[in-house]
């Protein structure tokens, strides 16, 4: 026997109770090992599991998911114009306890039921006004009969209704015995209805419009995640071992808009177009001069048939591109003053019976339509000739074809390069999608003919959107600063800015100050004395310009078959015309009819009627009281 | 050691287990304190899980509490909001009968001199 095998030998014979145990130990670890092994190849191979057997290996958790609130959008005093808050819809499962009713005998409980089930028609319809008793009680026992676990008692109610109603009887005794369902849903939720609805604009499921749209990703937030796991008391709580990705609700968006305002310019509109069926729809703008800021935003529109009523359906200061007609005077007027061509508004030209001069084929026919107003002031006065002042203050066509032909028609560039440097040819950045590009017909371009210039001058050829237009004449009234419209101040959480949008400039100087002036004389004297004399004596001095335009149809003319008309009528201004606040623009659009629409009515009317509420109650003009003699002071003011 | 000590050894903790001294025969009584602290820790383990469960639910209560006071609210607001409005407020005004209405001059500031 070798050295080591005398001692393993040894070894073996003087093991003590740990060696003993240890081998116990080995053993069992080599079974167990064998075992796992085992168990790999049969789980690997030939294992097949029940569904239920995993569930109970499952752990009970689950993947949670947490919704963020959306944020909020204010006017620009805070008030709410869109808000996130859930609703509910009751709904009541009829059927419960009859079975157990009826298997059991009681007959007399089922009978306890159903009394209970009639003394809830009678608070219901306290409640909701909208059934009877009867109504209620039989549309619940009719359900009980017919089985329907799913009865609809009232839909969108806010949570304080939801807790009275369980307080009912029947209800009171919960889901199991009273049967009532409370299903909960999001809403947004615009106090104001349809104020500036379309501004605002909607969350529908996946659809979204106006500001809820532009502004989503401030306004949605970021979902929270958290594994939940079931306690011994049967509660589900977060599991502290998972990741957990916290909920961060969406930011508030201010918006420049006030209510007060878009109040306002609401009534004003319906109150001139709510009564008249031949209007389709009637927009209002009003913007805040220096900045650029839209206090008002109104779209009222009918839809296709005049029997609907005025609703928020459209945002047509955005979409509505179209010929704007005589409005557009004043751009022509601008460039003629700013490029030293009209030195003074007295400056006068020949009336030449209301034709335009045809420089081009001298002695043929004029290339442009008659211009009636020539001819009645021709009646009138006897004159032979005109001032650019009086041509503007009664709107003549003639006049300002003439100006454009005498003036632009051999470089009729100059003043298209003046429209693209009032922003009038392209569409800019702007908070809500959707603002179209003008659609201009330039020189040299196959559109192009020889009264194009003409046309153009005084509002046609160009077809541009509302918000352009009050655009051009808030620079106008900003002595030559065209600043560049915005919808939105800041972005908020919990009352702290996060983003700020300041004013800025789309064109620093579309003018000079002198030519700015000079215009809004022009502008003051149509008020005063031409097509919009309805403004004359507002409680504020208004300076603005009428335009009526006829809409091109898809016949490719102006008017159907049996001469009816589609118009837009415009009144764009500025008030106090001395030192404007407000640039303010109102459109009327009518559907195809046998009367006209004029700048200087309906919309002239409205603007009025904005002009003289907002005076009242803008802090600008309140009146300070001066005391002149010595106030007594009370003793507890000392 | 042969099967038959190994039968002895096995019948004797059997005997031993029966008696209740098994763990003295063992002599685990030398890890009396190890395994005392391990049934602290355990006990301890379970009673903070306890716990733990416990202020989760109420977390949980409060967070419903709180989500149920911000719906109130949002609702409260709202239906405050819109009566807010110089159109409702003209409204309810001409409905009550009442002679007031949207001033047509501006308000007069009185200054102190």
């Amino acid at each position: 026997m070798s050295r080591k095998q005398k001692e393993i030998q040894e070894t073996i014979e003087n093991r003590d109770r740990i060696h003993v145990v240890m081998f116990f130990l080995s053993y069992i670890f080599l079974f167990l090992g064998i075992g796992v092994l085992a168990c790999i190849i049969h789980i690997q191979t030939s294992f097949h599991v029940d569904d239920k057997v995993i569930g109970l290996f499952r752990p009970s958790s689950a993947l949670h998911v947490e919704h963020p609130v959306r944020g909020r959008i204010l006017a620009t005093d805070g008030r709410p114009l869109a808000l996130s808050a859930p609703l509910y819809d009751i709904y009541m499962d009829c059927t419960v306890k009859k079975q157990y009713y009826k298997e059991s005998g009681k007959d007399s409980l089922e009978r306890a039921w159903r009394n209970k089930a009639r003394e809830l028609g009678v608070y219901l319809s306290n409640q909701f006004k909208d059934k009877s008793a009867d109504q209620y009680a039989s549309a619940i026992l009719k359900g009980r009969d017919n089985n329907n676990r799913y009865l609809a008692i009232r839909k969108n109610v806010d949570l304080e209704t939801v807790k009275l109603v369980k307080t009912f009887p029947l209800y009171r005794e919960g889901t199991y015995a009273g049967g009532i369902i409370v299903e909960r849903h999001e809403e947004r939720i615009y106090p104001y209805d349809s104020l500036a609805r379309r501004t605002i604009g909607y969350v529908k499921d996946i659809s979204r419009k106006g500001l809820e749209d532009s502004f989503d990703s401030e306004l949605h937030g970021h979902e929270g995640y958290e594994w939940r796991r079931v306690t011994d008391n049967n509660r589900w709580v977060r599991d502290l071992d998972s990741t957990v990705v916290a909920v961060q609700d969406g930011n508030d968006i201010r918006t420049t808009l006030n209510v007060d305002f878009q109040d306002i310019a609401d009534r004003a509109l319906r109150a001139q177009i709510n009564e008249n069926p031949d209007v389709r729809a009637g927009i209002c703008v009003i913007m805040e001069t220096k900045t650029g800021a839209i206090r008002a935003m109104v779209n009222l529109s009918r839809g296709e048939t005049p029997q609907t009523v005025l609703w928020e359906r459209e945002n047509l200061v955005l979409t509505e591109t179209g010929e704007q007609g005589s409005v557009m005077k004043t751009a022509t007027l601008l460039s003629l003053v700013e490029d030293g061509h009209v030195k003074s508004l007295n400056q006068t030209l020949p009336t030449n019976n209301g034709w335009v001069y045809n420089w081009r084929k001298p002695g043929s026919a004029s290339e442009y339509p008659h211009d009636d107003h020539i001819s009645d002031y021709q009646r009138k006065t006897g004159r032979r000739d005109i001032t650019v002042m009086h041509g503007f203050e009664i709107s003549s066509n003639y006049v300002f074809a003439q100006l454009a032909e005498t003036y632009y028609g051999k470089r009729p560039q100059e003043l298209f390069d003046h429209l693209y440097s009032y922003r009038l040819g392209e569409a800019f950045d702007f908070d809500i999608e959707g603002l179209r590009a003008p659609s201009v017909v330039r020189p040299g371009t196959p559109a192009w003919s020889n009264n194009t210039l003409g046309t153009v001058a005084y509002g046609y050829g160009l077809s541009i959107t509302p918000l352009h237009v009050i655009t051009f004449y808030n620079g106008i009234a900003n002595r030559g600063r065209m600043m560049k419209p915005y919808l939105v101040e800041s972005v908020e959480k919990n009352g702290k800015v996060l983003k700020k949008f300041v004013p800025s400039a789309l064109n620093e100087s579309i003018c000079s100050p002198a030519t700015a002036d000079t215009v809004t004389r022009a502008l003051r004297a149509v008020v005063n004395s031409g097509t919009a004399t309805r403004l004359r004596g507002a409680k504020l001095p208004v300076a603005g310009k009428t335009g009526t335009a006829r809409v091109v149809l898809s016949n490719g003319q102006y008017h159907d078959a049996s001469g009816r008309k589609k118009n837009q009528g415009t009144f764009v201004g500025f008030f106090p015309a001395d030192k404007p606040k407000y640039t303010i623009l109102v459109t009327v659009y009518s559907y195809l009819s046998s009367l006209s629409f004029y700048g200087g009515t309906m919309p002239a009317l409205a603007v009025r009627d904005i002009v003289d509420q907002i005076y009242a109650l803008d802090e600008e003009w309140r009146p300070e009281l001066h005391p002149t003699g010595t106030v007594p002071v009370m003793n507890n003011e000392k | 050691m042969s099967l038959g000590d190994l039968w002895n050894r096995f019948r004797r903790g059997m005997r031993s287990l029966r008696n209740g001294e098994f763990l003295l025969k063992v002599g685990a009584d030398k890890f009396y304190m190890h395994i005392m602290y391990l049934f602290l820790l355990m006990w301890l383990s379970i009673m903070l899980s306890l716990k733990v469960d416990k202020t989760l639910s109420r977390v949980g209560d409060n967070k419903a509490a709180i989500e149920e006071l911000r719906i109130y609210h949002a609702q409260k607001e709202a239906q405050l909001v819109k009566l807010h409005s110089a159109s409702t407020a003209e409204r309810r005004l001409r409905e009550l009968g009442s002679p007031v209405s949207i001033p047509k001059e501006p308000a007069i500031i009185i200054k102190k001199k």
